[in-house]
């Protein structure tokens, strides 16, 4: 944290002399509440790209990059507010928290103000799809993780599935969207359950799908922190051995710490840094400059975002946020740390790869890449 | 009716008026950013005085209101809310709900209408609690309501965004809000139902003594208050244009309560004070808290720097202003003092009343204890009954059975064939039953003429409340101390000041409870000539318990003597003076002379 405090300062310092033109952006992330273990490590990769831009000239070597930054505390009526705020102070662009919930809550302000605006990790693809023309995403969607986990779930021969979901949050029901590609590809839910965020305790849940014969084959959640580790620990303590697959959510540290009840966990992410790939070597970066490794896909996330703002502006050859909009609404690959990245054709939800993952051993292990089959990919809805 | 001097209605009115659209006109000259704080501020200001409404003028402390700003919010909003988005967002919805979309005026009129109602019903069921009973109970009506809207997700999104309403509230909006807010809570507080209150605020029995249904006034004001809540919420939820159940709950509780609390909760300007400072204080601090250079020493940023602020303010405030930042009056309380225009006071009229009360075989038992037993009395309009016992002999005890402040455990009260036994303090007063308390139970915050209206305006239906206010000031010869707060008074005008506003209720019976306590000797002599005349021009029947044997030999037509809760002896004074057992229990055993 104290590295990021101390170069915030820096890239303002820098940002400001220099350059004859300057990109400016408002970030209204989460620091604090909630989300912060996602937008905290967003911000992390965010500041290494934005350096490395700057350093190098700015973007096509003259625009710098300067960052205008509020915390709005994992808030809905915070995040208004602050973005309303940035919205004031004229910014090109916006960087919303990683929900969809408080990314929400910026939607008015969005459009009206006509500021592109890009979520730093939500998933849910109802955010571009409600947010309109100027909402970006900037993640893999839940459709289309949950594409890709239920079709590796069917191609490793499991058929019953169960499904553990929160109402509280868009991104906790893609579980939902699980259940339907699992379903269309023949397989069966045993049940679904649900509990809210923040619950603690699963011991309930986890003796209804103890006591259940046979066994459900898979079971599939997007819980994160500090939620899944509650969850399959009681799963596990319970007795129940079935395969555990969750979402992006759960790419963190806590993961895995866990020990043994994460052993075999699959989920799916971002990316995962095989060898040469853009992503080992942002890692090397990212040690290079924090003194520790990565231990979170988020990182990378974040350096991602940066470079799509950059295509963005260079493809523009402007800074002035409708011409920023029209161009990021059009590139195309764009070679960001974990994949590459589309707009053109979508709505806002980029296309980019999926990466499965399996804890093995307290580490991460790939277990594949694959391109999901378009026509499985469920539509999105609010749910 | 207004009990308050038009001057100072008009002044507040004026004031609110000029000070809401003056800001408006400055913060448009500077710009939108400006108009957006300005907005916000005039938003939290409904709040702070929606909380001061209730809390202000009844002194019990509510954590709970924040969830009326959210049921108003909420309200408005559904209703609001474009069908379209409605349509994808809320799929449950009711039909009929599902296909209405109003403006902000309209839809606000009903979220407010709409979370009156719930706040009566919710006022019904905790109004009975007493003090911090009364607070924790508001601290559960916040969790619960907080869950409902968590639960309620058809109709609320549960604690996912509330998102796409229309984002109506410009900055005229939140002043026009915030100025009906403003008058309706300098209106209620000098209002009867707020005078009142404030009664009850300072002292709970007296006031019940003097008619003052201390529920009944909580409860209007809990739910004008619930409703000026619910206008903030609706404004709130359409300046944001997005919020979740997180809005209404602690935090936003604690920041309108530091403003009240730093303010000052018992007046509209205390709300004003406290909503400007907490503003300033934290859009300052939140500016601080992306971090700052001075003189090239960088400051890296600190989250959370608001907070702390608005904690060391209120401890600050606590520590040096413990009423707030305005203290307890109003700024055109203090600037024009008003002389309480107290200067036609015809003489109070004589009363039609003649039955004599009478208390029949009294027993009054506290657990094992029996501190009464079995003590008849009468008290017949126009003369003076003397109840005088050693300390502990039971006389408070009795007085307090005949005020109705306590429930004799057997016996009966009689007023002719009415059966008083068991009657709240408020009925006894109304029946022309008034009393004083030995150790003095003044409004002491309120005026020596806002001490006697209150009286004046609780019983016989409040009919001619204020001649009789007058007059009953005049005969203690308070009128020159009218306008002066009663708790700064020398301690026998605070005496008088109780005999006052006892007379206000124009009562035939009145109960004086060591009246002469405190009194030098001239005043004491004063004193008695003033209770000769209520007796001798108003045919008032009096029961003096007192300690002063002076006092009571000269003043009563027959004494009645309490020893160990047991009536001992009773007749005229000379008789008492004769009496044995009279002797021994003052003296004790063998001192006979």
């Amino acid at each position: 944290m104290k590295h990021l405090l101390i170069s915030t300062a820096m890239a303002a310092g820098l940002a400001l002399p220099a350059a004859a033109e300057t990109l400016t952006v408002g970030v209204a992330t989460a620091q604090t509440g909630a989300l912060a273990p996602f937008d905290a490590p967003v911000m992390e990769g965010v500041m290494i790209a934005v350096d490395e831009i700057n350093d190098a000239g700015g973007i096509g070597g003259d625009t710098k990059i300067e960052l205008i930054q509020k915390d709005v505390r994992s808030d809905a009526a915070q995040t208004s507010i602050a973005v309303q705020e940035l919205a004031d102070q004229g910014v090109s662009a916006l960087i919303l928290p990683c929900d969809a919930d408080p990314s929400l809550a910026a939607i008015g302000i969005v459009s009206s103000a006509q500021i592109p605006a890009i979520s730093t990790c939500a998933s849910s693809p109802t955010l571009p799809e409600i947010g309109g023309e100027y909402m970006f995403a900037n993640f893999p969607g839940d459709n289309v993780q949950a594409t890709v986990s239920a079709s590796w779930a069917w191609d490793q021969g499991h058929r019953t599935g169960y499904i553990i979901y929160s109402p509280d949050t868009q991104y906790t029901t893609m579980p939902l969207y699980f259940a339907d590609v699992f379903e269309e590809l023949g397989g069966e839910m045993l049940g679904r359950d649900t509990h809210t965020i923040g619950q603690q305790d699963f011991s309930a849940i986890a003796t209804r799908i103890a006591a259940l014969d046979p066994q459900p084959d898979v079971i599939m959640t997007s819980a994160y922190e500090p939620d899944f580790p509650s969850l399959i620990k009681a799963l596990r303590a319970a007795g129940v051995e079935s395969q555990i697959i969750g979402s992006d959510g759960i790419d963190s540290p806590t993961t895995f710490s866990l020990g043994e009840v994460a052993e075999g966990l699959v989920f799916t992410t971002a990316g995962h840094p095989t060898e040469g790939s853009e992503l080992e070597a942002f890692n090397e970066k990212y040690e290079a400059r924090y003194n520790k490794p990565p231990e979170t896909v988020f990182n990378a996330v974040g350096y991602d975002l940066i470079k799509v703002l950059e295509a963005a502006v260079e493809a523009a050859g402007s800074t002035d946020p409708q011409e920023l909009r029209d161009a990021l609404a059009n590139l195309e690959n764009v070679q960001g740390a974990t994949s590459l990245i589309t707009y053109k054709g979508t709505n806002g939800m980029p296309v980019r790869e999926v990466s499965l993952v399996r804890v093995k051993d307290g580490k991460r292990e790939l277990v594949a890449q694959p391109t999901p089959d378009p026509d499985l990919i469920p539509a999105p809805r609010m749910q | 009716m207004i009990v308050s001097p038009r001057l100072h209605i008009v002044a507040s009115c004026l004031a609110i008026l000029v000070l809401g659209v003056g800001a408006v006109l400055v913060a448009q000259s500077v710009g939108a950013a400006s108009e957006r704080i300005l907005t916000v501020f005039f938003i939290s200001l409904i709040g702070v005085v929606g909380i001061g409404i209730y809390t202000g003028n009844s002194g019990i402390l509510s954590f709970g209101h924040v969830a009326f700003m959210g049921i108003g919010a909420y309200a408005a909003s559904i209703l609001t809310l474009p069908v379209p988005l409605k349509t994808a967002t809320l799929p449950k919805l009711p039909d009929w709900l599902a296909t209405t979309q109003l403006d902000l005026v309209s839809a606000t009129v009903i979220a407010v209408a709409f979370t009156a109602v719930v706040a009566l019903v919710i006022g019904l069921a905790i109004g009975r609690l007493e003090g911090s009973a009364a607070v924790i109970a508001t601290l559960g009506l916040l969790i619960i309501v907080h869950g409902v809207i968590i639960g309620w997700r058809d109709v609320t999104r549960g604690a996912q965004s509330f998102f796409g309403v229309p984002r109506d509230t410009g900055v005229w909006t939140a002043a026009i809000g915030c100025i009906i807010a403003l008058l309706v809570a300098r209106f209620y507080r000098d209002s009867i139902s707020g005078l009142r209150l404030r009664a009850g605020r300072e002292d709970a029995i007296s006031a019940g003594a003097v008619g003052v249904n201390i529920r009944r006034e909580r409860l209007i004001a809990w739910v004008l208050s619930a409703a000026v809540m619910a206008l903030a919420g609706a404004l709130l939820a359409h300046f944001l244009g997005a919020f979740s159940a997180k809005k209404f709950y602690f935090p936003d509780t604690f920041l309108l309560l530091a403003m009240l609390i730093v303010g000052g909760m018992s007046t509209v300007t205390g709300a004003i004070t406290g909503a400007v400072v907490i503003t300033l204080v934290t859009e300052f601090l939140r500016r601080l808290e992306s971090g700052f250079s001075i003189a090239g020493f960088d400051m890296p940023p600190v989250l959370g720097t608001a907070q702390i602020g608005i904690g060391l303010i209120i401890l600050f405030a606590m520590f040096r202003k413990a009423d707030g930042l305005a203290g307890k009056k109003e700024w055109e309380e203090r600037v024009f003092h008003s002389s309480a225009d107290v200067a036609e006071s015809p003489e109070l009229r004589g009363l039609q009343e003649d039955t004599t009360l009478r208390a029949k075989n009294l027993t009054m038992r506290f657990g094992g204890l029996t501190a009464v037993d079995d003590v008849s009395l009468s008290v017949a309009p126009g003369e003076i009954v003397g109840l005088i016992g050693p300390n502990g002999s039971g006389k408070t005890t009795y007085l307090n059975m005949l005020s109705g402040i306590l429930s004799p455990s057997e016996g009966r009260v009689m007023r002719g064939d009415e059966d008083l036994t068991g009657l709240s303090s408020p009925r006894v007063a109304s029946r022309g039953i008034a009393r004083t308390f030995q150790n003095i139970r003044l409004f002491r915050d309120l005026s020596v003429h806002q001490n006697v209206l209150v009286a004046a305006l609780s019983t016989k239906g409040g009919d001619d409340a204020r001649a009789r206010a007058h007059r009953a000031i005049a005969r203690m010869g308070l009128a020159e101390k009218a306008a002066e707060d009663a708790g700064t008074l020398s301690y026998g005008d605070q005496r008088r000041v109780e005999i006052a506003r006892a007379l206000a209720c124009q009562p035939s019976i009145l109960f004086l409870d060591e009246p002469a306590a405190g009194m030098n000797r001239e005043e004491t002599a004063a004193l008695m000539e003033q209770l000769r005349g209520l007796t001798r021009d108003l045919g008032i029947g009096i029961l003096l318990v007192d300690h002063d044997l002076h006092l009571i030999n000269q003043l009563c037509d027959r004494i009645a003597v309490l020893n160990e809760g047991h009536m001992i002896a009773e007749g005229s004074p000379a008789e008492i003076r004769r009496d044995p057992q009279v002797i021994e229990a003052y003296l004790g055993p063998g001192k006979e002379h």
